[in-house]
């Protein structure tokens, strides 16, 4: 019963096989996820534990570094402030990006669709520096909707490509029947695209709360004392303090540990989200 | 009586014209942002950049033509900043991809937990990168650093590897490989998935072995795959900046300075926005002229 083309030198001895792919792919995968094991490590360190050398691998854990975290350093405030910025570029990114999406995949409008791409490919400095010289006439810098502005500039291709997808996989006959029973075209998308698209809004929504989350680059500009997004605040660590490790390290670990768990519910979807922005370079 | 039937007949006038102009009406909202959030910024970046804009200190813009950009052209520092930009990208790719192409290939075999490390692999991208950009400076440090401590295993002597200049673009090319690699694994992996299988099969049954099988189908095969997972990492790499701006801030002195950052520290640190604007404008033009060489690439090949 063996199959017609097995490769021969597997022959008899495939679990050999597998077992040497399984520790090679380990071995491979090792460099990758060594740095949250030390930034996890780190964030349960003493300071003094940083400094030893060889580095200490067994240590005494401490919850001290969150403790500064959150009480030195008022990361509830930053956490309330990334929250509210990444949700509010999602709101807004799902509002205008559903219907501009079912236009495109609907009535073809890819000039549009090709508009947004190119959006992915300029660079970020390119629309953040226009941006960042109005607001700052406006005074509208440190403000929240200075961010969400700015962020849905990457959100909104994100949210727009992924939904033309799924839309589009939704056979029209579905809408057609429903526009035969009088519905107009916005019931149809209302009542019939968006419940039917509801794992695609699911999907596109968490990709953007992440993108924003993540944004260093445009927040570090235009965020200010009260607006200071998280990756803002973990930068800093870097700057005012003799640098603190194992503090940072607890901020890092605070920072990623909300974006590893959205990222493992759209694991799917990833790839996709970053070829159509998320980059914000 | 009347009146209500008046205004419910308007309103019915209304909604169908709603309904008939749908096709205009759906994407207006999404494309008058686009157009506030991103056409209308690139017009202001080509007006400021003919703009001798200092702005800080009160001193009005002045319009100088294009003499920002005359300046940029003998500007030695955005020299420097461009040739850099081009060591990022030549050694980002050379090592990214055929790395990405080969954890693709073993990633596409079976074994036990694939899909587990499949999902670990994501990781390194999603992660927000100033916190993991940290971590590597951490883990750099020449000190007490852990990575000096594995490379003294093989006998390598203390690696200063974000303060000595020969090394520091090599190194920030090594965490800018960490965080895409898996970009590329898992870009090829979906090209590689989507293969037909009766090629391979009846190489198999002609006795190619595994090597000839790569080059002489797989490869070719997953080519146009792999062409966008170049576009991508060119492109980005064309623009990199975030963890060199975390890391060095592009130093010590210019070492690590790439485009990207100098356009950041001109534009938005020392306010010299003018200025900065025309880099941003030769930037997105090289973005630009590079996208268009690879996408007609890509088109050439399939």
């Amino acid at each position: 019963m063996v199959k017609a083309v097995e490769p021969r030198t597997a022959q008899g001895n495939t679990g050999l096989r597998k077992g040497l792919l399984f520790l090679l792919a380990m071995m491979v995968l090792i460099p990758f996820l060594f740095p949250f094991l030390w930034m996890l490590m780190g964030s349960f360190k003493e300071e003094i534990d940083f400094m030893a050398y060889p580095p200490v691998w067994v240590f005494k854990p401490t919850l001290e570094n969150y403790r500064n975290v959150f009480v030195d350093n008022d990361f509830g405030t930053y956490t309330v402030n990334s929250t509210v910025v990444a949700a509010l570029t999602t709101f807004f990114g799902l509002l205008f990006g559903i219907p501009g999406a079912y236009a495109v995949a609907r009535y073809r409008r890819t000039g549009f669709a090709l508009l947004i791409l190119a959006a992915r490919m300029a660079p970020g400095i390119a629309f953040l520096l226009p941006w960042f010289v109005l607001f700052v006439q406006m005074k509208l810098t440190n403000t929240y909707f200075a961010l969400v502005t700015t962020h849905l500039i990457f959100t909104l291709p994100i949210i727009l490509w992924m939904m033309i997808g799924f839309i589009e996989a939704i056979p029209r006959e579905i809408e057609q029947a429903a526009m035969v029973d009088g519905c107009t075209v916005w019931g149809a998308l209302f009542k019939v695209v968006l419940p039917l698209t509801l794992p695609g809004i699911a999907a596109s929504g968490i990709l953007s709360f992440i993108f924003s989350w993540n944004n260093f680059l445009f927040s570090v500009v235009l965020a200010g004392e009260a607006t200071k997004t998280l990756p803002v605040a973990v930068f800093s660590f870097l700057g005012y303090q003799a640098i603190s490790w194992g503090p940072l390290s607890a901020a890092a670990s605070i920072i990623t540990l909300p974006v590893i768990i959205l990222a493992l519910i759209v694991q799917k979807y990833i790839v996709q989200g970053l070829a159509a922005g998320g980059i914000t370079g | 009586m009347a009146g209500t039937l008046e205004s419910n007949s308007l309103w019915d006038r209304f909604l169908g014209a709603c309904d008939r102009k749908a096709s205009l009406l759906m994407p207006l909202p999404s494309m008058i942002v686009t157009a506030l959030l991103m056409i209308f910024p690139l017009g202001y970046l080509l007006y400021m950049s003919l703009h001798d804009w200092l702005l800080i200190g009160g001193k009005s813009a002045e319009f100088v033509s294009l003499n920002n950009f005359v300046a940029l052209w003998s500007d030695g520092r955005f020299r420097g900043a461009l040739n850099r930009t081009g060591i990022f990208i030549v050694l980002g790719l050379i090592i990214q991809i055929p790395l990405g192409l080969a954890i693709a290939v073993l990633f596409n075999e079976h074994f036990p937990a694939r899909g587990l490390m499949r999902t670990l692999l994501l990781l390194p991208m999603v992660a927000t990168p100033v916190a993991m950009a940290l971590i590597w400076v951490i883990m750099l440090d020449p000190n007490s650093g852990v990575l000096n401590y594995f490379l003294s295993w093989f006998g390598v002597e203390s690696i200063a590897w974000l303060s000595d200049v020969d090394v520091v673009v090599p190194a920030l090319v090594m965490v800018d490989t960490w965080q895409w690699t898996p970009m590329v694994a898992l870009i090829c992996l979906a090209g590689l998935s989507a293969l037909p299988l009766e090629p391979f099969e009846a190489a198999m049954i002609d006795g190619a072995n595994a090597w000839q099988r790569f080059w002489r189908l797989t490869l070719p095969m997953v080519w146009p795959t792999l062409l966008v997972a170049i576009l991508f990492r060119f492109i980005d790499l064309l623009k990199v900046i975030e963890h060199i701006y975390v890391m060095t801030r592009g130093g010590p002195g210019f070492a690590s300075e790439t485009i990207n950052v100098y356009n950041f520290l001109m534009g938005l640190f020392y306010y010299r926005v003018g200025y900065g604007s025309a880099i941003s404008v030769v930037i997105f033009a090289l973005v630009l002229g590079a996208s268009i060489i690879l996408i007609r690439a890509r088109r050439v090949t399939w």
